[in-house]
């Protein structure tokens, strides 16, 4: 029983919150893109920059948020940062990719420490919601996100740390990773031993698990704004 | 309230379902960054007050109706339906919001909370709830457009009356014509207000610089949109469109009305003529020496208030400051400034509700901006603004004098 719950974790659950985000996401775009537009421009001034160069300062580097809250600002900047070095980490689990390998560094990329920025900016920002005024502001969805995060992160990041105690049979070698993922990826799944064998099987189950229920939760909740983030911004500009 | 209600509301939501609106109800992360960048917020610190307050009225009736989610398990973001308390907190968050956009300066995703609170406007009528005034005021500018024959006998005698007063001011010999109406060939078309005052000095200012102009038989002021009816919105300012299409104008001149000039400007969609403001037809008159102004007249410490629609909403942010840098010796910068200026607290149509406590209340940012700069002269160019810039300054005991751009300018040209 126990190992069909693990296998449905690590192999149909993946196909599922795949298929969940991948459809999500297009359905919400599709809505939309869709709905009827309005004549008229919602654009605020003045505008310093040229369109595109604007999006991109105000989308990426959250100018206003700068200007209103410094620290907020650092964890966000943080966060977003680490979450991109996060997915190229991931993607070099899936396989080996040369151009990534141009700064050579071991797989999983940053030592630990993308984990633990990520894992200390998701607590700054479940906090900050546990304070006036944000708690008043805040809804169910915006603690539950974030714990879910926090939990997979949690994981995720211990996965990582705790592989330098190979000798406690902690180390999932990489081979095994990739063999995982890169089965996933061709549609033919495999659980390597080297990670159902390992002590740390339940941690990578549980840290699936907790990453696919975000992923299924990503279109459908407010973290639509790595999306719609940059639409937003262009009505601004326009 | 009964099914069939919350089915029409419902419908009304949905109209309002444009590509915007999609955006914006779901970007917002309640990161929290708008919470006090509002003036009402500043001068009354509840969170019903707060941008993200006030959105996210709409947002949870947005999740109960339209998203799977909330009909589902509307624990998670808090999806609510409608009822008479959820109404009451719908014109809370529809009436206590200038639709100035400060907060959207501070968005981190740039939602239009406004543009969100014209859905909950839009309930609001569906309801019957919304503010009797401006629906009066609405319904009378659209009768206005619809019978205007019928008006233009009694609007050219007011008109006569204006003229000689413009004559006096110009020291002219004769009246006629100084004040035109229905002038076929005309370059401009001005579109002032239903006061006096929204005629005569723009008036001197056109006949000084030798414009080729004519007056709208229509006031700017678009009570449609402050009630947030679109249909009215549109109509109300289709009159002038129609007109100024009629007399074949290049340019149409909107009087120091802030939302007449962005809806004009930005929301009618492309039209076949110039929308200007008044002010930037003054600086342009300057700037090409066809008016002069006296210099540095103005002795008294002066400041500016940036018009929300007019500055942060539409660009205006140098013609005024020049204009007023010429005629003050001691012109003062208020802080924050441009399009981080505090909003007076006198649009969205609230000047024209009985609400005088409350404004006085939300304008507290804007009284403790203008003792900062130590002015003795506080001068806008949107009506809304010196309305509630007069109750800013009764209502705190200020010794200030509160004037309009125009009227400063027209006052002090050199003959």
């Amino acid at each position: 029983m126990r190992d069909a719950i693990y296998y449905f974790v690590m192999v149909p659950m993946v196909y599922g919150a795949a298929a969940i985000f991948i459809s999500g996401l297009l359905f919400k775009l599709m809505v939309a893109v869709f709905s009827p537009g309005i004549k008229g421009k919602l654009g605020l001034y003045p505008r310093k920059l040229p369109f595109i160069a604007g999006v991109a300062k105000d989308a990426f580097l959250i100018s206003s948020a700068f200007k209103k809250d410094k620290l907020l600002w650092f964890f966000v900047m943080a966060f977003h940062a680490s979450f991109i070095l996060l997915f190229l980490g991931h993607l070099e689990l899936i396989r080996n990719f040369d151009f990534l390998q141009i700064i050579p560094h071991n797989v999983f990329l940053g030592s630990g420490v993308v984990g633990i920025v990520l894992i200390v900016a998701t607590l700054y920002f479940l906090f900050r919601r546990f304070r006036s005024p944000w708690r008043e502001i805040s809804v169910p969805e915006d603690f539950l996100l974030l714990l879910t995060l926090f939990v997979a992160m949690l994981f995720g990041s211990h996965m990582h740390l705790a592989a330098r105690y190979g000798i406690a049979g902690f180390d999932i070698p990489l081979e095994d990773y990739r063999a995982y993922l890169w089965g996933l990826v061709t549609l033919k799944p495999v659980l390597p031993d080297g990670i159902t064998f390992s002590p740390h099987y339940i941690i990578v189950v549980l840290h699936v698990f907790f990453a696919n229920l975000f992923i299924m939760l990503f279109p459908f909740s407010k973290m639509i704004h790595s999306v719609f983030a940059f639409f937003g911004q262009s009505l601004k500009r326009k | 309230m009964d099914n069939n209600k919350i089915t029409e509301l419902r419908r009304l939501m949905k109209s309002r379902l444009n590509r915007p609106m999609r955006y914006y109800l779901d970007l917002c992360t309640r990161c929290g960054l708008c919470y006090d960048t509002c003036h009402v917020y500043y001068g009354i610190p509840k969170k019903e007050y707060s941008p993200v307050g006030r959105s996210e009225v709409v947002r949870r009736l947005f999740k109960k109706y339209f998203r799977p989610s909330g009909k589902l398990f509307p624990y998670w973001g808090d999806a609510t339906g409608l009822d008479d308390a959820v109404m009451d907190e719908v014109y809370e968050a529809a009436f206590s919001c200038t639709g100035c956009r400060r907060c959207m300066v501070h968005c981190p995703f740039g939602i239009d909370i406004p543009h969100i609170l014209s859905m909950a406007k839009l309930l609001l009528i569906g309801n019957e709830t919304a503010p009797e005034e401006l629906v009066m005021l609405a319904d009378a500018a659209v009768e206005k457009g619809n019978s205007v024959e019928f008006f233009k006998d009694g609007f050219k005698e007011v008109i006569g009356n204006l003229e000689k007063e413009v004559r006096q001011r110009l020291g002219l010999p004769l009246s006629e014509g100084l004040i035109p109406l229905e002038k076929k060939g005309a370059r401009v078309l001005y579109v002032g207000l239903s006061g006096a005052h929204s005629i005569v000095h723009p008036a001197v200012v056109f006949n000084k610089a030798g414009e080729n102009w004519t007056l709208s038989y229509f006031e700017g002021v678009n009570f449609g949109a402050f009630v947030g009816d679109p249909g009215k919105m549109e109509l109300i300012a289709q009159r002038v469109i129609k007109e100024a299409i009629e007399l074949g104008v290049e340019e149409v001149v909107i009087v120091e009305c802030g939302t007449a000039y962005r809806i004009m400007k930005f929301l009618m969609g492309k039209l076949p003529f110039k929308v200007s403001s008044i002010v930037e037809v003054i600086h342009r008159y300057i700037s090409e020496g066809r008016i002069k102004v006296k210099e540095k007249v103005i002795s008294e410490p002066l400041t500016y208030h940036d018009p929300c629609q007019l500055g942060r909403n539409a660009g205006v942010f140098d013609e005024p400051r020049e204009v007023l840098s010429l005629l003050a010796a001691d012109y003062r910068e208020m802080s924050p400034t441009r399009e981080y200026n505090w909003c007076c607290g006198g649009g969205g149509g609230l000047v024209a509700l009985d609400n005088e406590e409350f404004r006085i209340k939300s304008g507290k940012a804007k009284k403790d901006q203008i003792v900062a700069t130590g002015a003795k002269i506080v001068v806008s160019a949107c009506e809304n603004c010196i309305m509630q810039l007069g109750t800013i300054q009764s209502g705190y005991g200020l010794d200030i004098e509160v004037k309009s751009l125009t009227e400063l300018v027209a006052e002090n040209l050199v003959e």
